[in-house]
């Protein structure tokens, strides 16, 4: 920063030199007919010429240079803190609004940074040359100068007044885009009911609606563009008229008038962008604020002081009254509590299937357990040690878990497998996809574990992605495995192949698996009922379907959800998805 | 936007293909020619009044001051006022006029890329990318609005004051423009390294905010599978390697700025001190007056600013060619199942022939052969077989959404490839396997299928399958805002509200692709109701998931590997004991115990 502003303030000396070195050449030179004098004066103003130019580089250099290392030092900031956030911020935290503090907020800071050594340059200039002006003739100078200030405050109010309009611009387009979206994400509606006017008569308002916002930005700028450019006229006409009568009556010379005019010109940018740093700057404190805000949230779920490691063990988990509530209040404003004196004993290297209906809080506890949230009373233990005081990264990393919505990462296929472990090899790739029945569809692929997925890659159906999330879990071989509804968009004919697979995986090793299927259900050493976030009942599967009349409810209310499942791999009237699985159907 | 701001070959813009562009630019401007020209005219009468001014100077200090004639120096004060003020207001008409110009072009522009998009069929839509089609009518819509909002009018002027001031200062002292030019190699050498440099750089930066802003979003969207693994400071490492790249992209473009602004600068206050010191001499030597050198110090920077000017524009111009070029592509895509000139109106009431069908994608793959099928007026027939075995597409030729490779679909005897669209969709309705919601209220959503529609008619064809029940009884009933494309409501929901729209279509002929997706038990039961009272009465193809919808047709087409393998009623397929009653078998044992 030091740096740029000492190059902003030579260059302003430099530029202002010039102009009195062109006084200097034309009352020394040519008006004294001092051929000498002549060359003397122009080859000073070549030199200080190329000085102002070199300068003129090198002080953008480093204005920018320095606003885009904060713009990405920010950046990097805001990602990382981001990413250690607890889950409850991120519950909920709009993904967009917080794009937005990375994107353009810290382009407005951008924006606004560059412009700090450039402003202190102009100020000093514009400074220079009016203490310049008053020195030559202060009378004049006062004429000449007094309506440039104006230029400030107009670019000043035409900034703010342009502002609202682009803001305009950029909120209309995006509801135009919205229905372009739309309309190719629907086109079969669209051609299914030959709506197709009908939606042009749509587009035709949104496009009827930027045009007016674009039409009201081009109107702002025909009001402040000519303003700007009409003011300096003023200070030239005042010089053009009482600086020649001035030279007529011998008070003044013509180098000066001629250096007058120079400075006017010279002034106009340094004033226009003194008054664009204003405008900027509102805006630019706006975002700081906003980035501000994230970046002291701090992280709820860290470390506990002195955080012990994890002890050797084979994953035996206990659950002793555990009591938790999410943020959501109920209609007098208290919490509603999700697991109340929830108790729960997994033996290491066993496996137990929770079951319940929807909230009944069984996806929770597999988010308990990992440290997602905090619980609100009680205790968790792994082998035999708080949750709360292991240190989180093994804690973390000695559970595996597959989410019951899949998110990969735009990234190749063997990348996202080995997304725990990014050193693994090649061959623990493939055993992991092959024990989560994923590897026949991989290979199938055209460039097999090297094809990339996601927004620019391949689309996979929901069955095959949910295939390598299982795949992704583990691989990292972790002590204990959640499964929360993991099968759920895996075809009930392929299902069998990952059962079998899955087995393999959950022998001996600790496994909570969420499911509503019976099949899935079976592969559990043992069964939980959950009812109203507590234990209802417990046993194998047979020993719950002759005892538990509200175990047979439940799997009767998950029953008629599940035909429907089946097709998330399935060919629709939209066309074949990618890959898809030979399901049978009738 | 972020996700489409990656680059490819296509945002290079080369020779050839900037001049079709430019041709077919022109091509759709010509209408406006007349506006054009006000614009061009405005903006030129613009350009002189600036120079006036300087003129004005000359003027003043030649025949004013050094003739010692203090009328000259009034008279030229008051011209140059009445000259500003006159350059004030075509400046104000100028804005507005390329504004309004360059406005009309896109909004022109806009519509004409929906409407085609509407026009192009189902091959294309299979074909192209949804990202990517969007991104016509956004970003490379978008890059064009950033020309036209700022550029344009950058552009008409720079390149106006660069022409005219030559032709200005030429007029008034043809030796002092010769030595301006001596400066201009360079900087023109410049410039054009400068363009190049830029472009490439320009294209970096594009290409590294682009991916920067996918791996914030995927950062943020993907945060609890991050931390379930641990995964937070590689994950870090990784996004400050990737704003590593784009913060050297950035560096690189501003040092090819860094570079190229002091060249011009050096070249334009070289040529001041060359104007000065020569013709300093030349006034000495009485081949020039004083007022002529004052001229020229004062308009130098017409010369060389516009070169810069221009240069900085020429990554807008060239995006905003290759946006053009883009949207022109689109322009040109032909429609794959065209209206044949001459087209008639389908009839009412009419079976439906497919004869002798065959059908392969764009890529050769074959999905249905030789196929053969009547299907009645009035007659309700199920699809079923195996994934893939060809089913949906039977389903979309006899809707038109693709034509036949081989044979002919006909209705009423007409082969569908010579009636007119539009009649084809009034007695023709596809309803697809996931009800699809547009933004807007319930009502709108439904009324898409007969805009002329009343909230009455709305209300009675719901009725009609009885589902209205189910929305009216909403706080705001069949106005209910749908958000989100209606995330808020259920797939049966959904499912309703496209069996509505197909219930105020009241088509002759129906093409129903059974629901699938999880539906609620309560609602299952109402969506069958309703296909079920929809079909009353109509010639209905169902695609067929459930046992029990087959059960309920007038008879069943089996489709397995391209071929219609058995056509019958339910129970005389089961007994038949061959592809049916496999499927039939294979369906039972993949239910729940």
């Amino acid at each position: 920063m030091a740096a740029g502003v000492a190059t902003g303030l030579c260059w302003s000396l430099s530029k202002v030199s010039i102009g009195l070195l062109l006084r200097q050449a034309v009352d020394e030179g040519i008006e004294a007919d001092d051929t000498d004098a002549l060359l003397r004066w122009t080859v000073a103003i070549a030199i200080v010429g190329v000085v102002a130019g070199v300068l003129t580089g090198l002080r953008r250099y480093l204005a920018f240079r320095e606003a885009r290392l904060v713009e990405k030092r920010l950046r990097d900031r805001l990602f990382a803190h981001v990413q250690r956030l607890h889950f409850s911020f991120h519950d909920q935290a709009q993904a967009g609004d917080l794009m937005s503090r990375g994107n353009t907020d810290l382009q407005h800071l951008q924006n606004f940074v560059v412009l700090i050594p450039l402003t202190i340059a102009n100020l000093m200039t514009v400074i220079g040359v009016t203490v310049i002006l008053v020195a030559i003739d202060p009378f004049l100078a006062v004429l000449a100068l007094g309506a440039l200030p104006l230029i400030n405050v107009v670019a000043k109010r035409f900034g703010s007044r342009l502002f609202p309009s682009v803001m305009g611009i950029q909120r209309e387009s995006a509801e135009l885009a919205a229905v372009v979206e739309e309309a190719v994400a629907g086109v079969r509606v669209v051609k299914g009911f030959g709506a197709e006017r009908t939606l042009e008569a749509r587009l035709a308002s949104e496009a009827d609606d930027v045009y007016r916002e674009s039409m009201d930005a081009a109107r702002t700028r025909a009001a402040y563009l000519p303003a700007l450019q009409l003011l300096p006229n003023v200070g030239l006409i005042t010089v053009l008229g009482v600086g020649g009568h001035r030279v007529l009556d011998g008070t003044l010379s013509l180098g000066s008038l001629v250096a007058f005019n120079f400075y006017v010109i010279l002034l106009i940018w340094p004033l226009r962008m003194l008054g664009m740093i204003i405008a900027n700057g509102q805006r630019a404190s706006a975002a700081a604020q906003r980035v501000a805000q994230v970046l002291s949230t701090d992280p709820v779920i860290v470390d506990a002081p002195h955080a012990v490691s994890l002890p050797s063990g084979n994953g035996a988990l206990d659950f002793d009254a555990v009591e938790f509530a999410y943020g959501h209040d109920d209609a007098d404003g208290r919490p509603v509590p999700v697991l109340h004196g929830f108790d729960l004993h997994v033996p290491g290297g066993t496996s137990v299937a929770l079951v319940g209906a929807t909230g009944c809080g069984k996806s929770t506890i597999g988010r308990l357990l990992p440290r997602f949230y905090d619980t609100d009373g009680g205790q968790i233990r792994i082998d035999g040690v708080a949750v709360e005081t292991l240190r989180l990264g093994e804690l973390r990393r000695a559970i595996g878990i597959v989410f019951e919505e899949t998110f990969l990462f735009s990234d190749s296929i063997a990348a996202n497998i080995a997304f725990a472990d990014p050193d693994a090899s090649m061959a623990e790739i493939e055993r992991a996809a092959r024990l989560a029945g994923a590897h026949e569809f991989i290979e199938q692929l055209e460039h097999g574990y090297d094809s990339v997925i996601g927004e620019r890659g391949y689309s996979l159906s929901g069955g095959q992605r949910q295939r390598i999330a299982i795949a992704r879990a583990v691989l990292a071989d972790p002590r204990v495995l959640i499964l929360d509804d993991a099968t759920s968009s895996v075809d009930p004919t392929k299902e069998h192949e990952i059962r079998d697979a899955l087995a393999e995986v959950m022998d001996g090793r600790t496994t909570i698996v969420i499911a509503h299927r019976p099949a899935t259900i079976a592969l559990a050493d043992r069964v939980v009922l959950l009812d109203d976030g507590r234990v209802l009942a417990e046993g194998t599967h047979e020993e719950l379907l002759v005892s538990s009349e509200r175990y047979r409810e439940v799997l009767a209310a998950a029953d008629d959800d599940d035909d429907a499942d089946a097709d998330a791999d399935d060919e629709t009237l939209a066309g074949p998805a990618v890959g898809a699985d030979e399901g049978v159907e009738v | 936007m972020w996700m489409g701001a990656g680059v490819d070959e296509a945002d290079k813009l080369d020779r050839a293909a900037a001049q079709r562009v430019l041709r077919r630019t022109y091509q759709l401007l010509r209408p406006h020619r007349r506006r054009m020209a006000v614009a061009v005219l405005l903006a030129a009468t613009f350009t002189l009044s600036t120079l006036a001014g300087p003129l004005l100077v000359r003027t003043g200090i030649d025949d004013g001051i050094k003739e010692g004639d203090r009328g000259v120096i009034d008279r030229v004060v008051v011209l140059y006022i009445v000259i500003a003020l006159l350059s004030y207001v075509v400046y104000r008409f100028q804005v507005v006029a390329i504004s309004r110009l360059g406005e009309d072009f896109l909004r022109e522009l806009r519509l004409r890329s929906f409407a085609h998009l509407q026009r192009l069929s189902m091959p294309f839509y299979d074909r192209e990318k949804a990202g990517v089609v969007v991104s016509r009518m956004t970003s490379d819509i978008d890059s064009l609005s950033e020309l036209v909002q700022m550029g344009l009018l950058m552009f008409v002027s720079n390149a106006l004051l660069l022409g005219i001031s030559v032709v200005v200062l030429g007029l008034v002292s043809p030796q002092l423009l010769v030595l301006c030019c001596l400066a201009l190699p360079p900087v023109i050498v410049a410039s054009r390294k400068f363009q190049r440099d830029s472009n490439t750089a320009y294209l970096d930066v594009r290409d590294g905010i682009g991916a920067t802003l996918s791996h914030l979003q995927e950062g943020i969207s993907g945060v609890r599978v991050v931390q379930a693994f641990a995964r937070e400071d590689v994950e870090s490492d990784r996004f400050e390697r990737r704003n590593r790249g784009l913060y050297d992209a950035h560096m690189r473009s501003v040092r090819i700025s860094a570079w190229y602004l002091p060249v011009v600068d050096i070249a334009g206050t070289a040529t001041t001190a060359l104007v000065v010191g020569l013709g300093g001499w030349w006034v000495h030597q009485g081949d020039l007056t004083i007022g002529t050198v004052t001229f020229f110090v004062l308009t130098l920077s017409n010369l060389f600013e516009p070169i810069q000017q221009l240069s900085q524009l020429f990554n807008m111009v060239q995006s905003a060619g290759a946006g053009l070029k883009k949207v022109y592509g689109l322009l040109d895509t032909e429609v794959d199942v065209p209206e044949r000139p001459g087209a008639v109106d389908l009839p009412a009431g009419a079976d439906i022939v497919v004869d002798g069908v065959s059908f392969a994608y764009a890529d050769g793959t074959r999905v249905l052969h030789d196929v053969d099928l009547t299907i009645a007026a009035g007659e309700r027939l199920a699809l079923v077989g195996p994934t893939g075995a060809g089913k949906s597409t039977l389903a979309k030729l006899v809707a038109r959404f693709y034509d036949p490779t081989d044979g002919r679909v006909t209705i009423g005897g007409l082969d569908l490839r010579d009636v007119t669209h539009e009649s084809l969709r009034r007695t023709l309705a596809v309803v697809p396997q996931e009800g699809f919601l547009f933004n807007g209220t319930i009502i709108d959503n439904i009324r898409l299928a007969r805009p002329e529609a009343s909230d009455d008619d709305v209300a009675a064809a719901m009725a009609s399958i009885g589902v209205l029940d189910r929305f009216a009884d909403l706080p705001d009933g069949l106005h209910t805002e749908v958000r989100e494309r209606g995330s808020r409501f259920s797939a049966g929901e959904k499912q309703l509200v496209s069996l509505g729209r197909a219930a105020l279509a009241a088509p002759d002929i129906l093409v129903l692709d059974e629901a699938t997706s999880s539906l609620d038990p309560g609602t299952e039961a109402v969506v069958e109701e309703a296909m079920e009272r929809l079909a009353e009465g109509r010639t209905t193809i169902v695609i067929a998931h459930r046992l029990t919808t087959a059960a309920r047709a007038d008879r069943v087409a089996v489709v397995a590997g391209g071929r219609l393998v058995e056509v019958g009623r339910h129970d005389e397929l089961v007994a038949r004991d061959g592809h049916y009653a496999a499927l039939f078998a294979a369906w039972a044992g993949s239910q729940p115990a």
